[in-house]
Order: structure tokens, then sequence, then C-alpha cells
């Protein structure tokens, strides 16, 4: 990929991240938390996506995030009161702006209707179309022109620069000290930090910290290794000047340091007026990070500077929050690799901040640093190190652990039938490297493990859009987003979750007039939940809606000839009812959930995972969709069998018992050939596994053999006949496509302790073949 | 697996395997080889054309065992274990050639290879490249991609 490409990737990334900050500070939002520090939060996602869409010149990205930017602005400085109606606003602009980043990301286009829509939607909360205008003398910012350093007033300050410091802030026993400090190059090679020394001084008592970035020359000129920026600081403390030098003490051969007493005299405002000072507030909230990002933020955001000043106004005199770094350009977090940039100067300046910032030469941390120097605020939560890796690359090493995993068992066998001791040194180590093994293997597999977070981000708006549709008042609740699983199982989750979550909204939820006839909330609660049981992963979606109708479910199925008239079913068995192919309750298509596919289809994905999905309902309380998958897809839980002195593994999750047939429980229908088994009062066909995948030709004897009762995708059940069950093992899956080519009846290959390779059963595969042959009418009807 | 045997000629060197089926010898290319090791069981797959023995654990991977004298319509008998299987790369796929024995490395130029003549079965012709002389021994070169069940060739 070419640099810039991989650049621009990483901004969209970025940008994902971003979205998902955005909507959850929305969403705390309408959940009634005004903090400040969240409605910051929220408007520096969506300045930072600007600022990076303004790097690669995405016009439409940028036009869109100004305004919502904008209104976030007026929001956070208090012109605009964030009233529940507003922030549903921000929350449907969210939708979009994540709509705009697709298509920026697609080379794609927004619906301009809706876009339009949501613009005019905002510019009416601004109050007047002065967003527009700024729009467009914004774009002409984002060109990379080198920009002289100008270090501006900030919102953020805390008081009126011309009252500054009065000899009245001295206290009992105080002294003002005037301190000039200009680290050399050669302070920062020596891993010294200026952003400690401050942090350090700012120790000693009030300190008031103004940075001088004049020397900082044109982004042409700028030398990433030099030393451009000065700090003149103004400490109030009750310490000594010995004191004061101890801060500086390592440092103090490679800067220029001046510490005078500020005598009434030489009094502060003069000073401090030809250069309005970047007022930092004192003591434990004071962040020289933020500070340093901020004015990265001035130089690199190219915009951050005037809009900073035509903020300030409004925001002077209320007393400043812990200090924002707002302006710190996103899209220059790949710095690690600045000479592949174009923009390189930018990046060397970017660079070089955080290098201030963090002291640690930009690629140790690359995307880390400028990320933490953007979050600014103390308050912001240290972000856990990461590193991006391919996916290849992992799975790579997963073949690689569940082929060590394979040699390991087969050494272990191999041993055993050596007849070894087992207090031999060779199967003592043997031991020891099996639970290493064994923890290799689990870590490996937690390296693919992701929280189903990336997956129910994208819910809520999806509720959003169906509440709108349907004219409901939907609240969704989510838990467990934190809850690992594999990603293999991720990427499939989405598709059951939204069909399930429309499902809940569009048929479990009541309108809010009939709600409140009932007596509920007007809002209906839908909840969503994984959490992990049982080595699976379980994921429920409840809503507290009307319930399932059984009576209308009951008459559904039996017109449409699901089960027989006079069939007896437990609420239960009913309830299950909704997931036969064939079933939708809906007598209307609604544009909703009527998408042609119904909960059958959402079952058969589920059964596809390896999972399991049932429902369970009160009416008028609600239903409860729980269903429950495999943490992985690499392994599968089976049941190992025998069969024509073949061994075979058959999944776990599609048996439902295991049981030794009596002769006189299998029936031959016809000629002879198609057998069928009761089991208790149903009849389900028996297929002797042996002989269905061509093993051997002749019958096996039912009352010899033993019967696994396994239920398909599609509900059917059906009775395997094997030679013997060896046992449950859980088993490492192998495609037989990669080298060779799907056959029939076998849905992959696993190796077994003894090195040999099993085939898995393709369960569906069996039954649908030997219901094809049997046909047997009664089948069709079975009740689940 | 003797000296290597060096032929004369012109045009472009390759290097080939040569091997053993019955009283049959036939050669792949080098490159496309990627181990030789003995004969172990293969576990059978159901539905499958008779040439296709099943499938082996190579170090992890499911690798199918094809029984190349089936495949060529030779009579074959049981495997032993002085069987050899050729572990072939062909395209994404790697699988295993079961042959009776390797028997040289053979280098020779592309002109030296005659086209298959008229005579040969089609079942011959389709597996076989071309073939040529080597000590008054005649040498057949294989077709490897043609070697899967036919479904598989054509979608490969």
């Amino acid at each position: 990929m070419d640099p810039f490409e991989s650049i621009k990737a990483t901004f969209f990334q970025e940008c994902e991240e971003l979205l998902t900050d955005l909507e959850s500070g929305l969403l705390a939002m309408e959940g009634g938390d005004k903090d400040a520090e969240t409605i910051n939060a929220v408007f520096r996602a969506v300045h930072s996506i600007k600022g990076g869409a303004g790097a690669f010149g995405l016009e439409e990205l940028i036009r869109f995030a100004h305004v919502f930017e904008t209104a976030l602005d007026q929001i956070r400085s208090g012109v605009i009161e964030p009233t529940d109606e507003v922030v549903k606003i921000l929350l449907r602009a969210n939708d979009v702006l994540a709509d705009h980043v697709q298509a920026a990301r697609s080379d794609g286009a927004v619906e301009q209707s809706r876009s339009q829509a949501m613009l005019d939607e905002l510019q009416a909360l601004i109050g007047g179309d002065g967003g527009a205008m700024d729009a467009e003398e914004d774009e002409e910012d984002f060109g990379f022109v080198p920009v002289q350093m100008v270090v501006e007033e900030v919102p953020e300050e805390s008081a009126d620069p011309g009252a500054a410091p009065a000899a009245s802030d001295v206290g009992e026993g105080e002294r003002a000290w005037r301190i000039e400090f200009q680290p050399n190059p050669e302070m920062y090679t020596k891993a010294n930090e200026a952003g400690l020394v401050l942090r350090e001084l700012a120790r000693l008592g009030r300190i008031e910290v103004e940075i001088d970035g004049a020397e900082v020359p044109p982004l042409d000129q700028l030398m990433a290794e030099h030393a451009y920026l000065r700090w003149n600081i103004r400490l109030v403390t009750d310490k000594d000047v010995a004191a004061i030098r101890e801060v500086f003490e390592f440092v103090e051969d490679d800067c220029i340091l001046t510490i005078v007493e500020e005598t009434p005299a030489a009094a502060p405002a003069a000073a401090f007026e030809d250069e309005p000072p970047a007022v930092v507030p004192p003591a434990d909230e004071f962040d020289p990070a933020a500070l340093l990002a901020r004015l990265t933020g001035e130089v690199g955001g190219g915009e951050a500077a005037p809009e900073a000043a035509e903020a300030a106004p409004e925001s002077a005199p209320e007393p400043a929050p812990a200090p924002t770094a707002e302006a710190a350009p996103q899209p220059a977090a790949p710095a690690a690799e600045p000479q592949e940039m174009g923009v390189a100067g930018l990046i060397a300046l970017a660079q070089k901040a955080t290098a201030e910032v963090e002291q640690a030469p930009a690629p140790a941390a690359p995307a880390a640093a400028p990320k933490a120097a953007a979050s600014g605020g103390s308050s912001a939560p240290a972000p856990q190190a990461t590193i991006r890796v391919d996916l290849d690359r992992v799975d790579r090493l997963i073949n690689a652990v569940g082929e060590l995993v394979i040699q390991q068992a087969m050494l272990s066998q191999r041993v055993i039938e050596s007849g070894l001791a087992r207090s031999s040194a060779v199967a003592l180590g043997l031991e020891d490297l099996e639970l290493l093994t064994r923890e290799i293997q689990d870590s490996v597999m937690a390296i693919r493990a992701q929280p189903v977070k990336s997956v129910f981000q994208r819910m809520p708006r999806l509720v959003r859009e169906a509440a709108d549709a349907t004219g409901k008042k939907v609240r969704l609740v989510m838990e467990g987003e934190n809850t690992e699983v594999d990603k293999t199982v991720i990427e499939r989750l989405s598709d059951p979750i939204t069909h399930m979550l429309r499902n809940a909204i569009d048929h479990g939820l009541e309108g809010p007039a009939e709600r409140e006839m009932e007596g509920k909330p007007p809002e209906g609660t839908v909840r969503l939940a994984a959490l992990h049981r049982g080595g699976r992963i379980v994921i429920e979606v409840s809503d507290d809606g009307r319930g399932i109708n059984r009576e209308r479910v009951r008459k559904i199925a039996v017109s449409k000839g699901l089960i027989a008239e006079d069939a007896v079913l437990s609420d239960e068995e009913t309830d299950n009812l909704i997931f036969l192919p064939g079933f939708s309750t809906a007598e209307t298509i609604s544009d909703l959930s009527g998408r042609g596919v119904g909960m059958d289809v959402v079952k058969r994905s589920v059964v596809a995972l390896g999972g399991r999905i049932s429902i369970s309902s009160e009416p008028g309380k609600g239903s409860k969709f729980t269903m429950s998958l495999p943490l992985t897809l690499a392994v599968l839980d089976g049941m190992v069998v025998t069969s024509a002195e073949q061994t075979l593994v058959a999944p776990l999750s599609n048996i439902v018992e295991s049981l030794t047939p009596k002769a006189d429980e299998v029936h031959f229908l016809g000629g002879g050939q198609d057998a069928v088994i009761r089991i208790r009062d149903t009849f389900v066909p028996l297929i002797d596994v042996g002989r269905a995948l061509g093993f051997r030709d002749t019958p096996l004897n039912a009352a010899d053999s033993v019967a696994i009762l396994v239920e398909s995708e599609g509900g059917g059940k059906a009775a395997l006949l094997v030679d013997a069950i060896q046992g449950q093992r859980q088993v490492v899956i192998k495609s037989l496509e990669a080298n060779y080519q799907h056959v029939d009846g076998v849905a992959a290959a696993t190796i077994l302790g003894d090195g040999r390779v099993a085939l898995i059963l393709d369960v569906d595969a069996l039954v649908s073949t030997s219901r094809r042959k049997a046909a047997a009418p009664r089948e069709k009807r079975m009740a689940v | 697996m003797t000296e290597t045997q060096t032929l004369q000629g012109t045009g472009q060197r390759r290097e080939l395997i040569s091997f053993r089926i019955g009283e049959q010898e036939y050669c792949v290319d080098i490159m496309s080889v990627r181990e030789i090791r003995g004969w172990t069981p293969a576990t059978p797959l159901p539905r499958t054309p008779s040439y296709v023995k099943g499938v082996i654990n190579l170090r992890g991977a499911v690798l199918p065992i094809i029984d190349l004298g089936a495949r060529l319509g030779l009579e074959t008998s049981a495997p032993t274990a002085r069987h050899v299987i050729m572990v072939v790369k062909i395209g994404d796929r790697t699988l295993g050639l079961l042959v009776d024995a390797v028997s040289d490395i053979i280098n020779l130029t592309e002109d030296m290879v005659q086209p298959t003549p008229d005579v040969a079965c089609d079942q011959v012709k389709t597996f076989v490249k071309g073939l040529f002389a080597l000590d008054g021994r005649m040498v057949s070169l294989i077709a490897l991609d043609r070697v899967l069940p036919e479904t598989e060739a054509e979608a490969a």
C-alpha cells in the first residue's frame, strides 16, 4: 500500500473509534449526563474527524463535520441548551456523519437530501447560516501551507489577561517568581522533558505558564531535532529559590534559565499584555501535555487558531475546566513514518511536540502518543498500549499453534504407547509441555478475542431508525459490551442481533398509546446483553412489549401446515414455532423486519455457527431471545464416534441425546430400506452413518449399535446410527476445501490425538439427504 | 535416488523428478514437489472417486492423497509401507501423490520432450504432457494440474 493510503486507512480506523466515542458521549448526554467533560469529548471527536478529513481533502465530510462541530461548540459554550430534543438531533447528525465517513472511505456518496436535511436541522439549531459561511472559509485553511506559529488566546483561559496576577494573589509568606525557561536541544536528547519539569514546578505553588513559540520557524524550515519552545512562568510559592532551582537541577546545564523574584513594580500586566498567555490552571489540573497538544493543534490543524480566537470571547470569563486539547491533529497520529508523508513538515512538528510531551522517540508509541495528547484533560483514562496486526498473521499463528497442540497430543500418546512409566522424566516433561501448550493456545485465541462492542455499537443507530420507522418510542439498554469472543464469531453476530432487535421493536413492543393503556411507560425498553456462560457466549435480546401471542402463533402454524390441528404443544413449544421455516407472524409485511427473512433465517445462521437460539415469553410482559454461541469457530465441541471402522466427529451442537435402540423400536418403511426409529412417541428417520457415507454396504444391526438423536439447522430431527461412541472432545476444525474440495456429508476434518485425520459430520446434509429419500410426511409436520 | 543425470540438448533447462508406478516411469517438475514421505494409512473420504485414497495429516494440514496409478488407469494394488507419497503443490493446493517409488532427478531441456503420440488412449493423453527417452527407457511427463477430480480442476 502506498504510504499515503496507509495513513488514510489509519485515519479511517481512527474515525471509527472517534465515532464510537462520539456516539457513546451523545448517548451519555441523552441519559442526562450534561458534564462539561462529556460535551468536550463529543466536541473533540467531531473536531478530530474534521481535522483529519481536512488533511485528506474530503470536502463533503468536512462541510458536514464543520456544521456539526459548530453546533456542538455552541452547546459547549452554553449558547444552546442540550435538551432531549437537541441531543436527539445530534444523535441523528452522528448517524449522518458516520455515513459521510463511510462514503469517504469507499469513495461513495452520501444521500444528498438526507445530509442536507440534517445540515438544515443543525443550522436551525445554531441559528442562522453562519456555520456554512465558516465552512467555506475553513476549506481554504486546510491546504498545507506552512503556517507561521501564532500563539493565540485560547478559549479555556481562566482569566482576563489584563486583570492577570495582581499582587494580592501573593499570600502571606509567599513570593512571586518569574522564571524563563528555554531548553536547548541537548536537554531533550538527554531524555529530559520540559513537561515534567513544568509539572514538578507546579507542585511548588500556584503557577501560570506561558508558552512562547515565537521562534518556531515556518514548517519548511523546521528541524525536528531542534528545540524552539520557551516558557515564561510565573510562580507564586512559599518555597525559596533553592527549591525552585532544585526542580531544574537535571536540566540546568542544558537550558537557559532565569529566575527573578517579582517585585510589585515590575508587575504582571505589562509583561503579559502583548502576548496574552495561555494560562493553565494551577496545581493538580495543570497539564503541560495538553498545553503542548494545543500548541501542536494550532500549527497542525491550521484552522484551530482563528477558531479558538472566535470562541474566546464567550468562554473567557468562565472558570476554566481542565485544559482540553481539542486541536491535536488526529491525522498526525501515524507520525512514526513522517518521512513517508507528503506533509512531512507538519508531522515533524507534531512529532517534535509529541516528543516534547512524551519524550519517547515517536516510533516507540506511534499511535498512542498523539492520542494521549489529544485526549487532553488529566481526567482522561490512560489509553492501553495496543498494536494493530494483520489478521492474516494472527491466523497463521493460530494455525501453527493448532498444529503444535496436535503434535503434542500425538507425542503424549506415543509415549504412553511406548510403555514409559508415568513418573518417568519424559512423561513428566511432557506433562509440563502440555500445560504450556494449552496456555499458548489460550493466549493465542485471546489475541483474536474481541469485545462484542464492535457489533453492539452499531445497534443504537439501528434501534433509532427502527423506532422512527415504526413510530414507537424505544430505549435501548446494552449490557456486557466488553464480553470477548473470537473475531470470526463477532463478524457473524451482527445479522442475527440486527434481526432480533428489529423483530423486538416491530413485533414485540407496542405503540406509545397502547403501552399507556396497558399502564406501561410510553417508552419501550429493549435490552441487549452479552455474557459468558459455560464456555459459550450468550446474547440476549429482550423487550418489555406484549409478548408472543400464542393463540395467533398456533393458528398460523396450523394454517401453514406446520403442526397438526390437534397437536398438543407446551407454551415453550408454541413460542419456538416462530423459528420454523415458512413461519412469519407479520400479516402485512412491514418495511422493517419484513425483508423476506424470518426468524427461521436467524435460527439457521445461529445454528450454522454451532449455536442455539431459544425464546421465552410472557404475555403482556415481553419476550426474550437467547442465543448461545461457541466462543470460537476454530474449535468445535464434538462427539467422537466410530462407524464402519472410521472415526468420525459429530458436532455437539447438533446432538440432542444418545440412546441404544431396541430392536422393536426400529421400523422399516415400504421396501424395507428406509428405517425409522421410535423415540418416545415420535418416529424419526434412522440414518446408518457408515452406509450413508458409503463406507460399507451391509446394514448395521440397530440393536448392536448406538443411535444419536440429532437436530439439523432446519429443525428436522434424525437418529444417526453408529457402531460406538468414544467420547466427547474439543477438536480443531480443519478445512477439507483448502487442499481438496467439498465432500457431501462432511463438514470439515480434524486431527485426533493419534495424528490421524477424522472427518466431522455434516449433520444437516446427512439429515436432508435422508429426508429427500424418505420424504416422510410425518417428519414435515413434526412438533418442535 | 541415484546420481543426477544430465541429458544433452538446447532450450530451457528443467529439473524433473522421476518416479515409478508399476513398470512405467513418469516424472514431474521438481519445483512442484514439496517433500517425499512414506505411505501412512489415509482416512477415506465418502463418495469420492476410487483414485482418491483419502486424507492424511501433514503437520496439521489435511492432505488429500491421489493414487496416481489409479488416476492414470493402471492396475494398482493396496498401498504398503514401501509406497511413497510425493507431496506436490498445484496452484494453491497441496496434495499427495501415491507412487511406487521415486527414482531419479533428471536434467533436461524443453526441446527433448516429444508430444504424446496419437496411439495413447484418452486417459493417458489427458495426464501425459509429453515423453522423452532416458537410457533407452521411456519417461512420461505428467500434467499435474489435471490429476485432481474434474470438477475441481475446472474450478481451480
